[in-house]
């Protein structure tokens, strides 16, 4: 039997790994970083937060344009964070001039490509899994909404050592950053990027040692999805 | 001029550099060592370049002084433009953008954000015109300042707003100046401690010469050259790859384009095999075809081995 593994589990285990993970912040309401990642484990769907709408809209704007769509939404959120759905024609969206030149990067590319990998690590076989934003020409493209993005943001993610093992073929991995307005690139080549293994095995140490390896293997097998 | 692939040649790219450290630790005295250097000496760091390794230096007190110095015919002995420091040039060109408009400012003469806006596009257009219009070498100096985060020291770019990440986009090399034990090393790599920029092929940390004892200030000279030397080969290396990539997916289009039903699906399936893929060209064609079958409404029968007409998608 192989267990699922995605860049998403190991991201939100190592957020969750960074701080106390199990110490409150100010927002007695804010879930702990450990809670959020037991949701990811026990693959529970969570509320869409504010910050990930804006990643939807974007993405989709992204598209919409690519592919000659009339319209697409944006979620505008007020200061008690409400949001309020707003339909605009592609050309009068707030972020289509950012949103365009995201497009210019990764026009012709193939979009949202499933990939994935059987591997084994300490006697446990893994299928790894990844959804490719877009690929072209040796390249793959992650599209990244981000409100304040700070250059080298994603140097410590999981997502380029987990892409790179999936698609080893690649020159390079390029994420796209936008706020809206303004669009960054971090690019990592092939021999700057990190192997995932060592990652992988020291999550499934820690789940042992916490004993959530069954919950791990409950809610991740990857029968279904060979 | 139109130039072939094959015709790419970098060796004598011109390059954009962005060093950074704390103050004191040499940055100077570093970027003297590139190729016939002027120095803008924006925030009188002129002063700690030691004597002998000093070279001629554009002094300006205003965006506008500089922009009106930077002229090609006062240019013509230098082949690297190095800017000391960013922090000072994004404060002159914050005073610039609001004389130019007093919409790029806010009361008490804070940019607005419209003003980060233009500053942005001047600092584009700024490079832009010594790259390619004068044809130099950059080299961005800039401050840093050290953040604890997670109880790691991390390296900071000292800028203003969203110009920290900016002024990464157009450089092709950069890094910062650390110290470790006794030596001074440039460190281009990405770490968790900041954040590098560096071409494929060259070394992630380079060891700055100790100049104490004299010696030639040129080791930015020599990183130049080797940057050229590699991103040369390199790129050479890719246009190959490139190439064999873009006959993979101009073979592998036209004999999908031929399958019109299960009979021709069948014969050409065999035929994608035969493909010398490069890059992700095997990936990309592989799901073109699944596009076209599930077009066709096609699917593979694992009891024949054959693709069979099934429900239309």
């Amino acid at each position: 039997m192989a267990y699922l593994m995605t860049h998403s589990l190991l991201g939100a285990w190592l957020r969750s790994m960074k701080e106390n993970p199990f110490e409150e912040g100010d927002d007695p309401e804010k879930e702990t970083p450990m809670q959020e990642f037991l949701h990811v484990l026990r693959r529970e769907k969570t509320p869409t937060s504010p910050a990930m709408q804006s990643g939807i809209d974007f993405e989709d704007l992204v598209t919409a344009i690519l592919t000659g769509q009339p319209n697409a939404n944006y979620h505008s959120t007020s200061k008690d964070g409400t949001q309020t759905l707003k339909v605009y024609a592609v050309p009068e969206h707030p972020w289509f001039n950012a949103a365009s030149r995201v497009a210019e990067q990764i026009q012709g590319a193939k979009l949202q490509l499933v990939a994935k990998k059987p591997i084994v690590i300490e006697g446990m076989e893994f299928l790894l899994y990844g959804r490719l934003d877009a690929l072209k020409e040796g390249r793959i493209f992650d599209i990244k909404y981000s409100g304040s993005y700070e250059r080298g943001k994603f140097i410590e993610s999981t997502q380029h050592p987990m892409y790179y093992k999936l698609v080893p073929e690649i020159m390079n991995f390029t994420y796209i950053i936008s706020n809206g307005y303004d669009v960054w690139t971090e690019v990592y080549w092939f021999d700057q990027i990190p192997r995932i293994e060592p990652v992988i095995r020291d999550f499934i140490q820690w789940l042992q040692e916490v004993n959530l390896l069954e919950t791990y293997k409950q809610y991740w097998g990857a029968k279904d999805e060979r | 001029m139109i130039k072939k692939p094959e015709d790419f040649d970098l060796g004598e790219k011109k390059i954009r550099m962005l060093l950074a450290g704390p103050p004191g630790i040499g940055k100077s005295t570093l970027a003297m060592s590139a190729p016939a250097p002027l120095l803008i000496d924006t925030d009188g760091g002129f002063d700690r370049v030691e004597f002998m390794y000093r070279k001629d230096r554009l002094v300006a007190t205003s965006y506008q002084e500089m922009l009106d110095d930077l002229q090609p015919q006062n240019l013509k002995d230098y082949q690297t433009l190095v800017i000391d420091t960013a922090g000072k040039m994004q404060a002159y060109m914050s005073a610039w953008a609001i004389a130019n408009d007093a919409k790029n400012g806010q009361r008490g003469g804070a940019l607005s954000q419209r003003g980060y806006g233009a500053i942005k596009r001047e600092f584009n257009r700024l490079i832009d015109y010594m790259f390619v219009t004068l044809q130099k070498n950059i080299i961005v100096i800039c401050h840093s300042v050290e953040e604890k985060e997670d109880d790691v020291v991390k390296q900071r770019l000292k800028l203003e707003g969203g110009f920290k990440n900016d002024v990464w986009e157009p450089m092709d090399l950069g890094g910062f100046i650390e110290i470790q034990g006794k030596d001074r090393v440039l460190s281009l790599a990405n770490t968790e401690k900041h954040f590098g920029k560096c071409t494929h092929g060259l070394k992630p940390a380079y060891l700055i010469p100790d100049l104490s004892a004299g010696g030639e200030n040129r080791f930015l000279t020599d990183l130049f050259a080797e940057y050229n030397a590699v991103n040369a080969a390199e790129a050479r290396q890719i246009e190959e790859a490139k190439a064999f990539y873009r006959a993979a997916m101009d073979g592998g289009r036209m004999l999908i384009s031929q399958v019109k039903d299960a009979d021709t699906a069948n014969e050409t399936f065999p035929l994608l095999g035969k493909l010398e893929h490069r890059l992700t060209s095997e990936r990309e064609i592989k799901a073109e075809w699944v596009m076209k079958m599930n077009e066709l409404g096609l699917i593979f029968d694992k009891a024949s081995g054959k693709y069979v007409q099934g429900v239309k998608a």
